[in-house]
């Protein structure tokens, strides 16, 4: 079969490196990945917010959403949640291991439109692993934007994916980072309460103003109408969907919400758009 | 090029030509007739109301192999190009179905399981004379001896068959076929024209379709869709028998040190297809997945390519275990008042 | 004999009641000779209702089929009853869903219809080929009046019964909280004609037999879904992880598929029929269901779904039970 053409083909990678963010039953834990082929690890292009469908073989694949940035380097990153049969099994790679990566899919947000704007992302718990790369472009070509400010919240600390990166960028002065969790504890300096909470004692102006949610759809429901309040208009507000997914081009069915696939028409969609989705929020 | 005529005491050695790429035929497989590999000629036999299941799997197959490996291994062993095919029988319906379901396995990205063996297969159709009772080919733009997705179309006179050649590749086949052949009288295509005009007077269940894509919109939230989905089992007899459905799932699957990654057809209908690993589910009951189902073939099909996913065939409706009727459906869509 | 006026003033009232959700009957189909199952909540939907020899569904699948969607907060769960129209046969799935504790007593109204006996759809459609307007049929003595559309035809029973029919012991409900009208007298002996048939071949015939049909599954779980005991919340055959049966369609899978669903239903099949029925590709999925409802019999003297107060078959020890072909 010609194999050059074949999407459903995935490409065998080689897990560099993986620590936890979080631990527990549905710990999460990240992988930093390079593909065993040179001429694909040099010609791999993707942009922030696009998704890959990585597995192992014998046990099956998952859309997991690329975490890092390609301003980073000839790697990818994924944070994954352990959760079903794919992601138990990519929790028990270790660095050496092969995993197998096709894609990138889906659209990405379009962070080159947005330069000259300031940027607000506001995530809630592995949600924060779509945003990941906004914030990382961003940081890289952070001449081209104006403000930059990050909302994060989870449960509780133990569930903050990407905790000292967040130090870092407190410590680069130029991102207003805004932490919270959902429950008081011993030692939290900062923010306790709902992340949608959080946004409206953040209280971003609008103008000139990009805002990118991702988080639990509770968490999306409620930021999408603080966010509303606080005088954004639609066209001004972005966030990503997920569903249940396995060809990851279009073809499989399963992830459409009314005539849009999110795995080629997603993950990335405007509010504006959204509104008008049947199923969108279900 | 224009028809010709086989005699039927020369359909042996048509079937014979034919039979020198893999040719499949409607037959018995067990209690059902479906498109099968012929292994002797003796078998082929076009008598017989449409297959139970339609041709496209054959071309997209139940269960396919997209690729091998050993356990442990990282070589990823692709499958033979596929080789060249015959669908002899195949109705116009069904033909029909194939055009559809081309457009949706060549969106943006080929589809190069389906699409290599699409090229390679020459689709013969066969005019339909005796319409089921559930069919409805004429109200979704097709007919008994309708032409699309067919190479060369076949019409049963009697005494012999009428060989319509509509591409290239039927073209080559009547050329292949040389003294089988004769040119076909004038009166040949007259007798075919009205056997063709009479079959379409049979068909009795119609629906006007034109509203339907916008009513469908407007209906999203209908009382409507729980009353049809509340005698729905959830099984997937509707979908799987379905000439244009396509839905797939993608699983690994070892045996013993052997591992495949394969696509299995799967159904909207089923509770575990849109399920998330998380337990959320986005269509949660019947009612939302009737709905997704007829919505993907009568509204955003069309917003994506232009045609309704439907061919009447009426598959759906001849056997769905409660009668879940599509055209019933369809007459409440039209009816409802908004 | 069936009163359909009855049938209809009990499905109002009762469709008025205030511990009743709704009511789940039988109504003409769109076509010839198939019904829909009909669900009524108002009064007004009884118009619609019959009780014929077309009436074949078993409609106790419903009472589990129902999806159980968490309960909006401040809400409280209703908890009213499903009102349920049953023949003799559909009745013993009640009965054994409540022996199995898959359903509550109080959570079912059950409207008993005595049954003499259904058609067999497939010999029915065979027979009268290519009507499309619906049609009615009635029982008559020993016979069925079909009235199509070009004149009224008497056939025998015995031509165009349903195979489930032909030897019925239990042709009135076990169970009901109405009974719509007299009891007819049972006709079965109970003998199992096809099953001997199948246990005559040897093994080596017998495994050709079913590979062949076998082979030819779709795996689309009509029968599955159409089982008024396959209501498992979470069925093996879907499971993930673990996975006990591929997604593969091949004679292997679709073995394991057909086997563990025969067993699971060891000692509970009331031999509805349903999954024979339903089936697209004309599995004669009862043959495997009969053979081990034989066994059960006739090893165990055990019948399912007669007695709610019984112990389901698997959970009941007798000192007296055989063992002596047990390995």
């Amino acid at each position: 079969m010609k194999d050059i053409l074949n999407p459903y083909k995935p490409e065998i990678a080689t897990v560099e490196d993986t620590w936890f963010e979080t631990q527990g039953d549905r710990a999460i834990k990240t992988f930093k990945v390079v593909f065993d082929n040179e001429e694909k690890r040099e010609s791999w292009e993707h942009r922030p917010g696009q998704c890959a469908m990585i597995g192992v073989l014998g046990v099956g694949e998952s859309m997991i959403s690329i975490s890092s940035s390609p301003t980073e380097g000839k790697f990818l990153r994924f944070s994954v949640m352990r959760a079903g049969k794919v992601t138990q099994a990519l929790h028990e790679l270790e660095p050496g291991d092969k995993m197998t990566v096709r894609g990138p899919y889906g659209n990405s947000f379009p962070v080159d439109d947005w330069k000259g704007k300031k940027i607000l992302t506001i995530g809630g718990g592995i949600g924060q692993a779509p945003l990941r790369p906004i914030v990382e472009y961003v940081k890289a070509n952070r001449g081209d934007y104006e403000d930059l400010t990050t909302i994060y919240g989870s449960r509780t600390s133990g569930d903050l994916c990407f905790k000292s990166e967040f130090e870092a960028m407190r410590e680069r002065g130029d991102v207003n980072v805004h932490l919270s969790i959902d429950i008081e504890e011993e030692g939290w300096p900062h923010y306790v309460g709902f992340v949608p909470s959080l946004l409206m004692e953040v209280n971003p102006s609008p103008e000139n103003t990009i805002a990118v949610t991702c988080g639990p759809p509770v968490m999306i429901n409620f930021v999408l109408q603080n966010l509303k309040k606080l005088n954004f208009a639609d066209e001004q507000i972005y966030t990503t969907l997920e569903n249940r997914m396995k060809c990851g081009f279009g073809k499989c069915g399963r992830c459409n919400v009314g005539n849009l696939y999110v795995c080629k028409d997603g993950p990335v969609f405007s509010y504006a758009t959204l509104k008008e989705v049947p199923e969108a929020f279900a | 090029m224009d028809s010709k005529k086989l005699t039927k005491d020369k359909f042996g050695g048509f079937v014979e030509l034919l039979s020198k790429q893999k040719l499949y035929v409607p037959q018995m497989v067990g209690e059902t007739l479906r498109f099968a590999p012929v292994s002797s000629k003796d078998e082929v036999d076009l008598v017989f109301s449409n297959t139970v299941v339609p041709p496209k799997s054959v071309l997209f197959p139940q269960t396919e192999t997209l690729y091998e490996y050993e356990a442990g291994g990282t070589e990823l062993i692709m499958p033979e190009e596929p080789e060249e095919k015959v669908l002899l029988g195949v109705r116009p319906c069904d033909a029909r179905a194939l055009t559809i379901v081309d457009k949706l396995f060549s969106w943006d990205i080929d589809d190069p399981y389906y699409v290599n063996k699409r090229e390679n297969t020459t689709i013969i159709g066969l005019a339909c004379q005796e319409p089921g009772i559930n069919c409805f080919c004429t109200s979704l733009g097709g007919g008994p001896a309708s032409t699309e997705g067919i190479d060369l179309l076949l019409t049963d006179l009697g005494e012999g068959y009428l060989l319509q050649p509509l591409t290239e590749k039927g073209e080559k086949l009547c050329q292949d076929a040389g003294e089988l052949l004769v040119e076909a009288a004038g009166e040949d295509r007259q007798a075919a024209e009205s056997l063709h005009q009479e079959a379409a007077e049979k068909i009795v269940r119609k629906i006007e379709v034109d509203t339907i894509p916008q009513k469908l919109e407007e209906l999203w939230e209908s009382p409507l869709w729980k009353n049809i989905s509340d005698a729905c089992l959830g099984c997937g007899a509707c979908t799987f028998l379905c000439p244009t459905c396509h839905c797939f799932d993608i699983q690994d699957e070892m045996e013993g040190f052997e591992g495949r990654r394969c696509r299995v057809w799967d159904s909207c209908m089923f509770e575990e297809y849109t399920l998330h690993t998380s337990g959320h589910n986005p269509r949660p009951t019947r009612r939302e997945r009737t709905r997704n189902r007829v919505n993907h073939k009568y509204s955003y099909f069309v917003k994506n390519f232009g045609t309704i996913a439907c061919v009447g065939c009426g598959r759906c409706i001849d056997n769905c275990p409660v009668n879940i009727d599509i055209l019933d459906i369809l007459s409440q869509v039209v009816k409802e008042a908004i | 004999m069936v009163d359909l006026e009855k049938l209809k003033n009990v499905a109002k009232e009762t469709v008025s009641r205030e511990d009743v959700k709704y009511l789940v009957g039988w109504r003409q189909g769109t076509y010839g000779f198939r019904v829909s199952p009909h669900f009524m909540t108002k009064p007004e939907d009884a118009d619609k209702l019959i009780f014929s020899p077309l009436c074949v569904n078993n409609l106790a699948t419903y009472l589990t089929l129902a999806e159980k969607l968490p309960v909006p907060r401040g809400e409280e769960p209703d908890t009213r009853k499903v009102a349920l129209m049953v023949k003799g046969c559909d009745s013993r799935a009640v009965v054994q869903q409540l022996i199995e504790k898959g359903i509550e007593r109080d959570s079912v109204y059950v409207i008993g219809c005595p049954c003499q006996g259904v058609l067999d759809l497939e010999k029915v459609e065979e027979k009268f080929p290519g009507v499309q307007s619906p049609v009615d049929v009635q029982w008559g003595d020993d016979k069925f009046i079909i009235n199509l559309p070009d004149g009224t035809q008497e056939v025998p029973r015995e031509e165009l019964l349903a195979q489930k029919c032909l030897n019925c012991r239990y042709p009135n409900p076990v169970i009901s909280d109405v009974m719509l009208w007299e009891e007819v007298e049972a006709w079965g002996n109970g003998e199992y004609a096809d099953v001997k048939e199948l246990e005559a071949m040897d093994s080596q015939e017998r495994w050709t037999f079913w590979q062949e049909k076998f082979a030819s599954c779709i795996r689309c779980y009509a029968c599955r879904n159409a089982c008024p005991m396959c209501y498992c919340e979470d069925c093996v055959l879907d499971r993930l992880n673990p996975q006990w049966v591929f997604r593969s369609n091949n004679i292997s899978e679709n073995t394991v598929f057909h086997l563990a669903r025969a067993f699971h239903l060891a000692g509970r099949c009331i031999e509805c029929g349903e999954c024979e029925r339903v089936c697209p590709m004309g599995l004669p999925l009862m043959s495997l269901n009969r053979k081990l409802a034989k066994e059960v019999r006739e090893k165990y003297a055990f019948e399912p779904g007669l007695d709610p107060e019984s112990k389901p078959f698997q959970s009941s020890y007798r000192p007296d039970d055989q063992e002596d072909f047990i390995l």
